[in-house]
């Protein structure tokens, strides 16, 4: 994948014992597996050799079909803002990799040593748990627009994954007119999976604030878009840590905060 | 997010509460390349000073693309640059 991924763990008395290095292990297995098999810049992962049509995916590992399967399902949730198929070259499932791959790390996390666990692949956060019992992680949300910031802090349950155009240009390949469009600042997916949330985030960057109608739709998955005139919309359940408390971003010159109404 | 193909960095974190008591590396996937393990030796303080900062502003994590590209991204350019890559 070819980003960098940290994992938190939060025990009960601080030390790692057998139990969370275990975990530990299993979690970088699996991070060390899902790059060899989904590396589109390894030449030679399966991936890419599907991709140039040297292998079928029958000829892959299990992991192909499975990643494309939940692919297919995340293109019709985000009624086909986001999908791997449409991308320039060939069969694309990246933007839904890096979030699977760390929302798996996470399970083989699962230990009744570890009583919160975080593992942020490049700014997408799978979690569990929390750095107390019965206290949710907080985490920061980048402002779009001044990087070095956060605009607003939320409790997290689950997942929170954020794409924007600041990430490393113009990328976003708009899957309607196969050209690199944005229409989004930044937006950020929450919900109980990382994979399927990674997927959307880059959907929503793509279509922009009329994508939140999509995300709205969807069940225990919550959204907030930076438009790209600084305004911020964001469905109405979405996790703020402080309800009412205006993101910081939302001061852009230009930008005003309206929450969506369904 | 820039991407270097030197492989998966993984770092952990083993903290209590708020106090982070273990910062190191967990695993370099490099394949025993030394080159890629310098650069991942010199990006660790810029995660270690990162963590320490969420951890003042009493969040645990960061979501954003720029968490990378601001400044793991910044800390492997230039890695990358003084070893000549």
């Amino acid at each position: 994948m070819g980003t960098i991924v940290t994992i938190d763990i939060y025990t009960e008395d601080g030390n790692r014992d057998p139990a969370v290095s275990l975990g530990l292990a299993r979690a970088r297995a699996t991070l060390r597996r899902a790059d060899a098999i989904f590396s589109t810049w390894k030449a030679d992962s399966p991936m890419s050799r599907l991709r140039r049509g040297e292998i079928t995916c029958d000829q892959a590992p299990l992991e192909v079909a499975e990643v494309l399967e939940l692919c297919a399902i995340a293109r019709e949730m985000s009624a086909g803002w986001f999908d791997p198929w449409a991308m320039p070259g060939g069969v694309d499932p990246t933007g839904y990799v890096k979030g699977w791959a760390a929302q798996a790390a996470l399970a083989a996390l699962t230990s009744s040593e570890i009583s919160g666990a975080m593992v942020n692949a490049a700014g997408d956060i799978a979690s569990f748990g929390g750095p107390q019992p019965a206290t949710p992680f907080k985490v920061g949300i980048v402002d779009p627009f001044s990087p070095g910031q956060l605009a607003c802090v939320i409790a997290l349950n689950g997942a929170i994954a954020t794409s924007g155009s600041y990430e490393r240009g113009n990328h976003l390949i708009d899957p309607r007119s196969k050209r690199p469009t944005t229409r989004a600042a930044s937006a950020s997916v929450s919900g109980p999976d990382l994979g399927l949330a990674d997927a959307l985030a880059t959907a929503l960057a793509v279509a922009g604030e009329t994508g939140l109608t999509v995300i709205n739709a969807l069940k225990d998955y919550e959204a907030v878009v930076v438009s790209l005139d600084g305004t911020w919309r964001w469905t109405e359940g979405f996790p703020f840590a402080v309800p009412g408390q205006l993101p910081v971003g939302s001061e852009h010159p230009s930008g005003s905060v309206v929450s969506l109404r369904p | 997010m820039v991407n270097y193909n030197y492989g998966v960095l993984s770092v952990s974190i083993t903290v209590k509460g708020k106090k982070i008591t273990n910062v190191g590396i967990a695993s370099l996937d490099d394949g025993g390349n030394f080159r890629s393990q310098s650069i991942d030796q010199q990006s660790i303080p810029l995660l270690e000073q990162q963590a320490l900062q969420a951890q003042s502003a009493n969040i645990q994590g960061v979501s954003g693309a720029s968490y990378t590209s601001a400044g793991f991204e910044q800390s492997l350019q230039a890695a990358l640059g003084k070893l000549g890559v």
